[in-house]
């Protein structure tokens, strides 16, 4: 199998949590025997090779960060500069990556993603949604890699279907909302979880407070 | 009550113009924001707003204006354009934009984790479209929008429903 993978991401890639995730995808995925080709919406001179890639290939698989409960801006205006394909025989599957925890918080994206295999010609081949991604990138190389390992799985679960199956998507969208216990332990530390919020604002070179209201009257 | 218009659609477009009409009948107040002609990027992602500049956003465009207005109005209404069934990117990127309203704080509402809102406002925010979408689905995204900013969904309408409007501003 050949897959395409095109990340919605808007940050440039040595920045992107999204690359780094379909990096160790691709480990996963490789082990199959399988190739692929990456394809970045942030860098924008490569569109018209994305949109190439787009339709000359049949397995799809878009990776992006939600953004505001949907796919990012960008990756919207390049979906709709794709032409619908014509001839069947293509799948298209997405990955979600967002900062909070719970699966929950990208269903509203997934119902819209449901949607595009249909109007671009493709078949679909689900979603997997993978949440508490938002410090991968922010508390050093060692935890950040800890926070994308699972991605080698499902890589390789998808290389051996060829689609997210039920079972991966079920088992690495854990937890769809927080336990009543998990909700107590969050209450619990959140002292704690502002003051290392602060922490690293004042180590990326932040002088305010992270509650300032510059616009208020 | 005074209203925050916010159109993306080209400023001579008749279905914008009829939207305008019919909403500055029915407010106070109205201010319009014609975004077709003004250069504003989409977001980043680079969480400055968030982390190095809190509550201004790193790019330096003609956005900064849309972000000031939402805390002058009572409410903001997208006059929207429609793709694949959803907004398209021109409102969508303006949207992506609005995270400043949020900290990077979270706390629990409703179960949810959520950003803690930057400011002590309850916003308002509805959305008029033009073209094909699917308005349940716009409806329960507005919603969706609307909790990440401590706000309120006033709804999502076609601009053939515009008198529904009225009846919730």
């Amino acid at each position: 199998m050949h897959l395409t993978i095109i990340s919605g991401a808007t940050r440039p890639r040595e920045r992107s949590n999204t690359a780094k995730i379909i990096s160790v995808f691709l480990t996963g995925f490789q082990k199959c025997g399988h190739t692929a080709e990456v394809w970045y919406l942030s860098d924008r001179t490569s569109w018209a090779g994305t949109r190439a890639a787009f339709c000359e290939n049949s397995n799809i698989l878009f990776a992006l960060p939600l953004y505001v409960e949907n796919v990012p801006g960008t990756m919207l205006e390049f979906l709709e500069s794709l032409p619908p394909k014509t001839t069947s025989g293509t799948r298209l599957s997405f990955l979600v990556q967002g900062g909070f925890p719970e699966a929950s918080q990208g269903r509203c994206c997934e119902c819209f993603l449901k949607t595009l295999p249909e109007q671009l010609g493709c078949a679909y081949g689900g979603t997997l949604i993978r949440g508490d991604m938002f410090s991968t990138g922010l508390l050093g190389k060692k935890h950040g890699s800890k926070m994308v390992q699972p991605f080698i799985e499902i890589g390789h679960s998808f290389g051996k279907y060829g689609y997210f199956h039920e079972s991966i998507i079920v088992e690495y969208a854990s937890p769809e909302y927080l336990s009543e216990k998990q909700i107590r332990q969050f209450q619990r530390l959140s002292k704690f979880s502002r003051w290392l919020m602060d922490i690293i604002a004042k180590r990326l070179g932040c002088t305010e407070r992270l509650d300032a209201m510059p616009y208020d009257k | 009550m005074n209203l925050l218009i916010i159109n993306t659609l080209p400023e001579a477009e008749p279905a914008a113009q009829q939207v305008i009409c019919a909403l500055a009948e029915k407010v106070d107040e109205y201010r319009v924001i014609h975004t077709a002609a003004m250069r504003i990027a989409p977001c980043v992602g680079c969480n400055c707003c968030w982390l190095k500049t809190p509550g201004v956003c790193a790019l330096k465009d003609d956005y900064e204006q849309i972000l000031k207005a939402y805390l002058e109005y009572d409410a903001a209404i997208f006059i929207s354009g429609t793709s694949l069934g959803f907004i398209d990117h021109r409102t969508k990127n303006l949207i992506d934009r609005s995270i400043p309203l949020g900290t990077m704080y979270t706390h629990i509402v409703n179960g949810q984790m959520r950003h803690v809102p930057r400011y002590d406002k309850v916003f308002h925010f509805g959305l008029i479209y033009t073209g094909e979408a699917d308005r349940e689905y716009l409806e329960l995204w507005l919603k969706r929008f609307a909790l990440n900013f401590n706000s309120v969904s006033i709804g999502a309408f076609p601009v053939e429903k515009i008198q529904e409007v009225s009846l919730c501003i």
